[in-house]
This record gives structure tokens, sequence and C-alpha cells, in this order.
């Protein structure tokens, strides 16, 4: 059973771009409320789909070069990588069904 | 800075803003306690460190600088003019965010669709500055 991962500015290409399996990464901070209320979903998520997808989580506090790079504004969002690429971008507070069905169509 | 290093003073302040603001635009604080008092702290936070109660469910590439302007700080231009506040601190009883107000292309529509105005006849200060809004979404995406 897999637990998110916690990525940062100097991790992001090791643990994102050049990972194997398709990355989920929640860009997120401490104080945002529908951060919190999300977070849940993806530690589920992160189980349940551990063999095909790992979820990555950013502070972005901690970690403002990565953000920026990829136009992150409210928060949270989410964003899928396969192959080091943006296949999905999932914008606000969004139920676990409503990520999943997203997020499906992209896993092996 | 953990929460425990956040001030009793500009805690207590956001609070009573808080409170007062849900009043007055006839809103209500989400029901699950986790995500309004994280959104509570995150105010207090931004204005024991900026000065402003700058809005924290947003990245900024420079917070200093978006202070300047007064786009984000609580509660937002977003709040005052279509009474829609993404960070989910004022919502309908049921949690969800008013989205009646916005333009059909803005994201709120998008995320959570169409959301009624529970109390019309409250809130919306600066409804008369909407095109401005629009204007500088284009302009200064923030």
């Amino acid at each position: 059973m897999a637990d998110p991962i916690h990525t940062t500015d100097t991790d992001f290409q090791e643990d994102v771009i050049g990972a194997e399996k398709p990355v989920l990464v929640d860009f997120w901070a401490e104080w945002c409320g529908p951060c919190r209320m999300i977070a849940p979903s993806l530690k589920d998520i992160a189980a349940e789909y551990g063999d095909t997808l790992t979820v990555a989580k950013m502070d972005i506090d901690s970690n403002p070069t990565i953000p920026g790079r990829y136009g992150i504004r409210s928060i949270p969002t989410l964003m899928l990588f396969k192959g080091g690429e943006v296949v999905e971008r999932i914008v606000g507070a969004q139920p676990k069904d409503a990520i999943m069905a997203k997020v499906l169509p992209h896993l092996n | 800075m953990e929460e425990k290093d956040i001030s009793q003073k500009s805690l207590a302040l956001m609070r009573k803003f808080v409170a007062k603001y849900i009043e007055k635009s006839g809103t209500a604080l989400h029901p699950v306690d986790d995500v309004s008092e994280g959104v509570i702290l995150g105010l207090a936070h931004n204005h024991q460190t900026l000065g402003k109660p700058l809005c924290p469910c947003r990245y900024y590439p420079d917070k200093e600088e978006e202070v300047q302007h007064r786009t984000w700080i609580c509660a937002c231009d977003d709040m005052q003019i279509y009474k829609y506040c993404h960070c989910l601190l004022f919502v309908t009883e049921d949690g969800l965010p008013i989205t009646e107000y916005l333009p059909d292309d803005h994201e709120g529509r998008e995320i959570y669709g169409l959301v009624r105005d529970p109390s019309p006849d409250k809130g919306r200060p600066l409804r008369h500055k909407a095109a401005e809004r629009e204007e500088e979404r284009r302009n200064r995406p923030s």
C-alpha cells in the first residue's frame, strides 16, 4: 500500500519528470482549506492505484520554482504527468470520483 | 512558520473579521471545521508576515509584490464582485462556493457548476467593478 510522496523543487526532475509511472502532483499549501479537504482522497488514491500511479505532494510555499514554471494559480491544483509531460490538470476541491475520472484514462 | 508561531493578536483579528464578513455577505463558514480553520490560520499568518491577509489558497511568484495589489487580499475581488470564495471560507450552508455571478468561463463555474446565492440581498459591494476585474484577469493573471 503506497502513500503519497513529498517532492520538492530539487527532486521534481527525478520524482516526476523522470518517473516510469504516471505521477499525480498535488500543488498545495499548509493553510489552504480546500487542500486539506482533498488530502484524504489523495491518500486513498495513492493506496488504491499505487501499482500504476504515484501521488506526489508539493508544498508551494516551500518550493516556489516548479509551481511558477507550471503556471499554478489557485490551489489545490492537481497535475498528471506521464512520460514527463502534463496530460491532465484538475483545479479546485474535487471529489475522488471526479479526480479519477480524469486520471484513469491515462493509466496503463 | 508553524501554527504555534501565529500571534494570538492576528488570529483574533482574523476571527473577528471572518465572523463579521459572514454576517455582512450572507454566507456561512464551511461545515468542515478543518477547512475554515486552516484558511483563518493562513490569513492570520499572512497578516502577521506580510501586513495584509493575503489569500492562502493561491500561488504567488512574489508575495511582497502581490500585496501591493488589492486583488487577493481577503475579502478578495472575486468575493466582493462575484461573491465567490475559491478558498471555501465564505460558502453556502452546504459548503459550496457561490458561482451564480461568475462569468461563464471562470474556473469556479467549471469546478462547481452553478451554485445559487442564498442571500442575494447581501454582499457584492464591488459588483460594479466586474468589467475591471475581467480586464485584470486577462492582463495580470494572478
